[in-house]
């Protein structure tokens, strides 16, 4: 690869980077993830998210279909490194199926429909006295007491519009893993769309240079 | 005035009077009371933390100072009201009586009232307060401190401690003078409280800057 076909693959990339998703600020260091592992000068670190941890890191509530892993990368300096999503997978350990990792569009229009089911009840307690007079019968005071239970519409929480959808997809899309190419250390979060059971592991697949690095997610 | 029409005067006076009180609770949006401790964050991912979802806390302290009006829309509300009058009338008193009702988006939540505008959810000012929105709660340090969203200014800090937001993604900014401005990217969802709090570290003088590069090897 010569000097001018580097200088335009950087240009690209900088230039889809710009645009699109930043990732997260990775850590000094792949061993300062949970799981790391280190082939051919690569090294990559990942964490599972926890479902608080999802909860603090995302104003969108990724927990209602994903398992969320942040990834990092350290490419061998002064080497360029294809990040691609379709490298990564996620498996239940002992289960034969992997899972790709889902985009922001999906995984944004998976919450939306998820919230659009949910509903709010409300319980409104209700009290009056008043006094009233009138040419039927005279006039005197009244006491009232009552009990309102609302539900509301579906819909009507929050993540359920359509302009919702659109601002989780953009954090979710700006939070995740870079795709392109890079020169120095990325990191973001990738999102699976499966639910973990409890006490069940589970492993990412990185395939690197057509060799695949297995973490076993704590 | 027929007993019938007292009886439904009666509800709907009742009606009116709980309207600004019990949804105000009920609708309240909510926060996690953690803060955020960011001096000057640039991660994104940071806010989400300070992002309430809907649930049981509520930020009492709040709610006493600012008194907001929040309703919601498009209730279905089934009860159960009862009723006693002293008076001289021929229809025996006290009774029960169920009700119910379907609220559309035209009328105040949960009961049959239209409020005059400036208790209206649709209130159109644009960092105003209304149903499709979210609210971006704001403590900064200075509070003269200036704010401005996507590089507009927005207006002072301390004049600016509820900001309501329609739904989607913006650059927070908050600057003043002789201290480190703080950016922060913020997602607003509607109907979601955020909380961010800006501690503007004073910027480092000339001196400060030389001494800090005499120290490095």
């Amino acid at each position: 690869m010569n000097g001018k076909t580097l200088l335009g693959l950087a240009f690209v990339t900088t230039a889809s980077l710009a645009a699109g998703p930043r990732g997260t600020m990775p850590k000094a260091a792949a061993n300062r993830y949970p799981v790391h592992a280190e082939k051919a000068g690569v090294s990559v670190g990942a964490a599972l998210l926890t479902s608080d941890e999802a909860r603090k890191a995302f104003v969108s509530e990724v927990n209602r279909c994903c398992v969320v892993v942040e990834v990092a990368l350290y490419p061998v300096k002064d080497k360029l490194q294809i990040v691609s999503l379709d490298d990564f997978s996620v498996r239940v350990t002992g289960s034969e199926t992997a899972v790709k990792p889902s985009s922001a569009k999906v995984v944004a229009a998976s919450i939306q429909k998820s919230a659009e089911s949910q509903r709010d009840i409300t319980v409104s307690p209700s009290v009056g006295v008043g006094y009233e007079s009138g040419p039927y019968g005279g006039h005197g005071t009244y006491r009232e007491v009552g009990v309102a239970v609302g539900v509301s519409e579906p819909g009507s929480h929050s993540g359920s519009s359509d302009r919702d959808r659109d601002t989780m997809q953009t954090e979710l899309s700006e939070k995740g893993l870079p795709e392109g190419t890079a020169s120095a250390a990325v990191a973001g979060y990738l999102y699976f769309s499966l639910t973990k059971k409890k006490n069940a592991t589970l492993q990412l697949e990185y395939v690197l240079n057509g060799e695949k690095i297995v973490l076993t997610l704590p | 005035m027929g007993a019938r029409v007292l009886l439904l005067s009666a509800l709907f006076t009742c009606h009116s009077m709980v309207a600004l009180d019990g949804p105000c609770q009920a609708q309240e949006p909510t926060t996690v009371p953690q803060e955020t401790p960011v001096s000057s964050a640039t991660d994104s991912s940071k806010q989400a933390a300070a992002q309430g979802a809907p649930g049981p806390e509520t930020d009492k302290k709040d709610e006493k100072t600012h008194h907001k009006i929040h309703v919601q829309l498009g209730l279905v509300s089934f009860g159960l009201g009862y009723t006693h009058f002293a008076g001289p009338y021929y229809y025996p008193y006290p009774y029960f009586y169920p009700y119910g009702a379907t609220y559309s988006a035209v009328f105040c939540d949960p009961f049959w009232c239209t409020y005059p505008s400036v208790f209206s959810p649709a209130y159109s000012g644009s960092l105003l307060y209304a149903e499709d929105k979210g609210e971006v709660r704001l403590t900064a340090e200075p509070k003269t401190a200036e704010v401005y969203i996507d590089g507009a200014y927005a207006g002072k800090a301390d004049r600016l401690k509820t900001i309501w937001l329609d739904s989607g993604a913006y650059d927070l900014s908050v600057s003043a003078k002789g201290r480190v401005a703080f950016h922060q990217r913020i997602y607003v969802l509607s109907r979601r409280s955020l909380r961010i709090s800006a501690k503007l570290e004073p910027e480092k003088g000339p001196d400060a800057l030389r001494q800090e590069r005499e120290a490095k090897p």
